[in-house]
Formats: structure tokens, C-alpha cells, sequence
């Protein structure tokens, strides 16, 4: 069961169930309406909402009281671990996928950013030292 | 100066700089914080223009432990399986900034969502300490849930599940 959440705001959630679960691993765990679905990935659940007016039931997405609307984008992002990264990322290019920069080599990792088809990043990262491991595993 | 007889069986303390990456490992355990802290898989990244008061903010009111703090520029905190990597942006190294000079900045919509067990107490609690929220507490299905900002302006969603939630969410 997956016991962290994340929200990401999509454009088209159809399109970013296709991305995460074709492309990045993630299993649909509900996808109840048009505006809204749940994946997971282990231990993170990764929510995604579109844009939705002030009257819509679900809660998520919604306008902020001073009318500001929420959108895909920025910088913040989950970071998924890839055992091999450069070639998952030439399978990546393969299917078309984006990318923000070239693989860069860190203090203990290398790590590139992804882009999902609604502009959101996705960071790919590959440890090159033991505490940069997700834990665990 | 008179030597005790037991003092020839002691053992001698020698300091040993420890290895990097069980240094942090090692701090708590002195601090006497008992386990160390660890996560499960879920890894995010935020952006932020001040680490010290990223760090006090996310330890202080979100019940964050700080595991990692090797740099001004990053830290590595841990909320159960949840391990969050806070990143000061445009560093001296330039870290995180694209092949175009493109410098990461804090904000966006995209957040962290963090599981509560009453809402309202929790939102009184830290509007006292004077956290800023973005919105009010909004009710969605299966769920009531509001978005506060860290220093940076970074959004944290605050949630609790209402009736109905477990079924649709597990």
C-alpha cells in the first residue's frame, strides 16, 4: 500500500495515466472521472487532477478563493530511482518522451528531468553513492 | 597525581572521523533519537530560497526529521516513508540550473500531500504559528483537505479522509 501522496495538475489526466503507467511504472489505482485518478507506485500514490471549476465535487483541484486557477508546471517534482539511467532514458527518447537537460552527474547521483505531457518534471535518478538510495527497496 | 588500578584496563578513546555515509546515521543515534531515520521509496524534491527556515518550517510544524544537511544549499529530510530533498536553486555550482540557464524556482501546484488526523485542529494550530494557507479547507470526495505554503511559497496539501475514503482510496 502506498503511504505517500503527491498531487501533480495535468492538462489531460488520460493522457498522464498513459505517460506514468505506460512509461514510468505506475499502476492506476481509480480513475472515477474525467478530472481525477490515482496511481501508485510503491510507497508513493501519485494523484493527478485537472483544472476544475469552484462547483466541482471533487476537492482537489479547485480555484483558489481569490480565483487563482491551478496548473501543471513549476519545479518541485517526485524523483523515481532507475537502476540504469542512461538506458532508461534512451528508451525514454525512444518513445518520444521530453526531456528538460541532459543526464547530469551529481554528488551522489546522476539525475536527469522528465517531462510529463503536461509540462509537469519528473526527476529520473540513478545513485552513484549507498545514502542516495531510496531505502527499503 | 595518583593513577587508579583499574585505569590501566580501560581502554584508550581514540576519535575515528567516521565514514560519510554513516555520519548522519551515527549523529542521532548521540542525540539519542533511537532509530535513524528512514523512508520507504517516495522521493521528492522542493526548491527553496532559504534552508535554514525550509528546514525549521517542515521539522517545527509538519513533524519532519532532518537526515542529511551536508551543503547551504541541501537537505534531506524524512515523514515516515515520505523523503523530502530540499534544494537551494542557482548555488554557487550552479545546481539544478538547465543547459540554458534556466534557474529551478520554488512555487507551482504540484505538492507534497500530507495525511492529518482532524483538519481543523491542525489548520488552527498553524495559522497560530502563523503559517500562511492558500485557500480554506476545501471538501472533495471522501476527503477534506486545504493547501498551506512553506517560506519559499512551496504548496504542502494538508488532507483527512472523510467517510467513504478507504474504500475508494486502498
Amino acid at each position: 500500500m502506498s503511504t505517500v501522496s503527491v498531487r501533480y495538475i495535468v492538462d489531460d489526466v488520460d493522457a498522464a495515466i498513459a505517460f506514468y503507467c505506460g512509461r514510468l511504472g505506475f499502476q492506476e489505482l481509480m480513475h472515477p472521472d474525467p478530472a481525477f485518478a490515482m496511481l501508485t507506485r510503491g510507497d508513493l500514490r501519485l494523484v493527478l487532477g485537472s483544472p476544475i471549476g469552484p462547483d466541482h465535487r471533487g476537492g482537489g483541484s479547485r480555484p483558489m478563493p481569490d480565483g487563482r486557477k491551478q496548473e501543471p508546471g513549476g519545479w518541485n517534482r517526485i524523483m523515481l530511482e532507475v537502476p540504469d539511467l542512461g538506458a532508461a532514458v534512451e528508451a525514454l527518447r525512444g518513445q518520444g518522451a521530453s526531456f528538460r537537460n541532459d543526464i547530469v552527474t551529481g554528488v551522489g547521483v546522476k539525475q536527469i528531468l522528465l517531462e510529463d505531457p503536461s509540462g509537469n518534471p519528473v526527476e529520473l535518478f540513478e545513485p552513484i553513492r549507498p545514502e542516495a538510495r531510496l531505502e527499503n527497496r | 597525581m595518583t593513577s587508579e588500578p583499574l585505569d590501566a584496563l580501560r581502554l584508550p578513546i581514540v576519535p575515528v572521523e567516521p565514514r560519510r555515509e554513516f555520519a548522519a546515521v551515527l549523529l542521532r543515534r548521540i542525540e539519542g533519537s533511537g532509530e535513524p531515520v528512514t523512508g520507504g521509496t517516495a522521493s521528492v524534491r522542493y526548491f527553496v530560497d532559504d534552508l535554514d527556515a525550509a528546514v525549521a518550517f517542515y521539522c517545527d510544524n509538519l513533524e519532519f526529521e532532518t537526515a542529511l544537511r551536508p551543503s547551504p544549499a541541501f537537505a534531506m529530510l524524512y515523514r515516515g516513508d515520505l523523503r523530502l530533498l530540499l534544494s537551494v536553486p542557482g548555488g554557487p555550482s550552479g545546481s539544478h540550473s538547465l543547459p540554458d540557464g534556466t534557474v529551478p524556482e520554488p512555487g507551482g501546484w504540484n505538492r507534497i500531500s500530507l495525511q492529518v488526523h482532524d483538519l481543523v485542529d491542525t489548520v488552527e494550530a498553524l495559522r497560530r504559528k502563523g503559517v500562511r494557507f492558500r485557500n480554506d479547507i476545501a471538501t472533495g470526495v471522501g476527503v477534506r483537505l486545504v493547501l498551506l505554503q512553506d517560506p519559499s511559497g512551496n504548496p504542502v496539501e494538508l488532507f483527512e479522509p472523510t467517510a467513504g475514503y478507504h474504500e475508494r482510496a486502498r
